[in-house]
């Protein structure tokens, strides 16, 4: 069993780095979600042609899609 | 000699509670004040800006390898660089990698615990790391000798005080971070076995974690049981960043390949959509019928797909943008605990309590 003391002593460091660690979170710079939405657009369109899984690419390019080979005998 | 006294200490032994009354203020002060900011830039919803955005036709995905050989559930997956090679992990204590392509099993070691969750491909492909319950995260150098035994050249590299729930390597072989039930997360360096950060600050089971893109810099993503999402800083150790707007367990983060944002999966059956720089969660994944719990997500290569693995058996396919269901899958017999898109995106890898993997394309 903790003494008192050492109880409120854990309380209180507890209580300091909560408070320190909201000071870090409460004080970074943020943007817009406007913004960042159109962020997250952008980067989806500029790279949707390179997405095997979104554009579908033939059963040629994709290794996964391939007919079972044939066997040279 | 007497040590000499912290003047805080002295402060402490006097009015103690007048002291905690006082952060606790100034700590309910600062959390109004940061959901206020993050409010104020909340202009508008992604879905809304995204309605200009073409809807995505019908996909076609079907399972294209079924990997069988696990004695029991398959718990955790990772993909090779060479986008062919798998390694899997199963409640059975057995580690196999696979060649993806032919099915074929090239190495099995079988671990001295059970569940074996966490298990991950070094960056050179030429090592795995897994652990489980043995709280541990142990490294094995994969020998091109099929018959030599794996297990002899077993290196341990992370120790923790309860199980190790999740492992990644950093962008070289040289160093992993792992993630536990301790409520931990921690960076070690393989070689010497030597922790370089610890990272506290989740009040639970730490169960998932993702390493941001190496072109954003050196954060990493954590996920657990106390239903936080943590950001963090590798260098310092400190959290830059949590969010907690899930109603249980988050099981699976994964950045968007911007590294602007990332995804959770949860057992409230809903994933989730967090942007970075709004510092806030911008899209949230859910339909009424879907009711059981999300073990793993991932994104498709240009993020506009999110694949989640569900506990009803299911992959549920997401519009990233529109945040629409654009597909259903039915394949495995049994929860899906584990998934990951290849690396150059031409397919993604599930796992199963059904003991088998698929590969979907």
């Amino acid at each position: 069993m903790m003494s008192s003391k050492a109880q409120s002593s854990n309380n209180l460091a507890h209580a300091r780095r909560t408070v320190q660690q909201l000071r870090i979170e409460a004080s970074i710079e943020r943007i817009k979600v406007s913004k960042a939405s159109a962020d997250l657009m952008n980067y989806c369109s500029e790279h949707a042609r390179n997405d095997p899984l979104l554009m579908g690419i033939p059963a040629s390019d994709n290794p996964f899609k391939d007919k079972k080979p044939c066997n040279i005998l | 000699m007497r040590s000499p006294r912290v003047p805080e200490m002295a402060t402490q032994e006097v009015q103690p509670n007048e002291t905690l009354t006082h952060l606790k203020t100034e700590s309910d002060t600062l959390k109004t004040k940061l959901e206020e900011e993050r409010a104020k830039l909340h202009d508008v919803e992604l879905h809304q800006v995204a309605e200009k955005v073409d809807g995505l036709g019908q996909f076609i995905m079907k399972t294209r390898r079924t990997l069988k050989g696990h004695g029991n559930k398959v718990l955790c997956m990772d993909w090779c660089k060479d986008k062919r090679r798998i390694v899997s992990s199963s409640q059975d204590g057995k580690v196999i990698v696979w060649d993806a392509f032919t099915t074929n099993k090239e190495h099995a070691v079988t671990m001295p615990c059970t569940w074996v969750m966490a298990c991950a491909y070094a960056p050179s492909g030429c090592a795995v790391a897994c652990g489980g319950l043995d709280n541990k995260c142990s490294v094995y150098p994969l020998s091109l000798d099929k018959n030599e035994n794996l297990a002899a050249k077993k290196k341990s590299v992370a120790m923790h005080t309860n199980y190790l729930s999740a492992c990644s390597f950093t962008n070289s072989d040289m160093q992993i971070l792992t993630s536990s039930g301790d409520g931990t997360c921690a960076l070690w360096d393989v070689e010497s076995g030597q922790l370089l950060q610890s990272f506290h600050g989740h009040a639970a089971d730490v169960l998932c974690l993702d390493l941001a893109p190496s072109e954003t810099g050196n954060t990493f993503v954590s996920g657990g049981c106390d239903k936080k999402a943590n950001v963090w800083d590798m260098r310092s150790g400190q959290c830059i960043q949590s969010f907690e707007t899930h109603e249980s367990d988050i099981n699976s983060v994964r950045y968007y390949p911007s590294g602007d944002a990332f995804a959770s999966g949860s057992d409230d059956a809903t994933c989730r959509l967090y942007d970075l720089r709004a510092d806030r969660e911008v899209a949230i994944y859910s339909k009424e019928s879907i009711i059981f719990g999300v073990s793993s997500v991932d994104f498709s290569l240009s993020g506009r797909l999110l694949f989640g693995g569900y506990n009803d058996y299911t992959i549920n396919v997401w519009d990233v943008l529109k945040g629409t269901r654009v597909s259903i899958l039915f394949g495995h017999e049994n929860r899906v605990s584990t998934l990951r898109v290849s690396p150059d995106g031409t397919a993604f890898c599930t796992g199963s309590w059904d003991h088998t993997l698929r590969v979907w394309a």
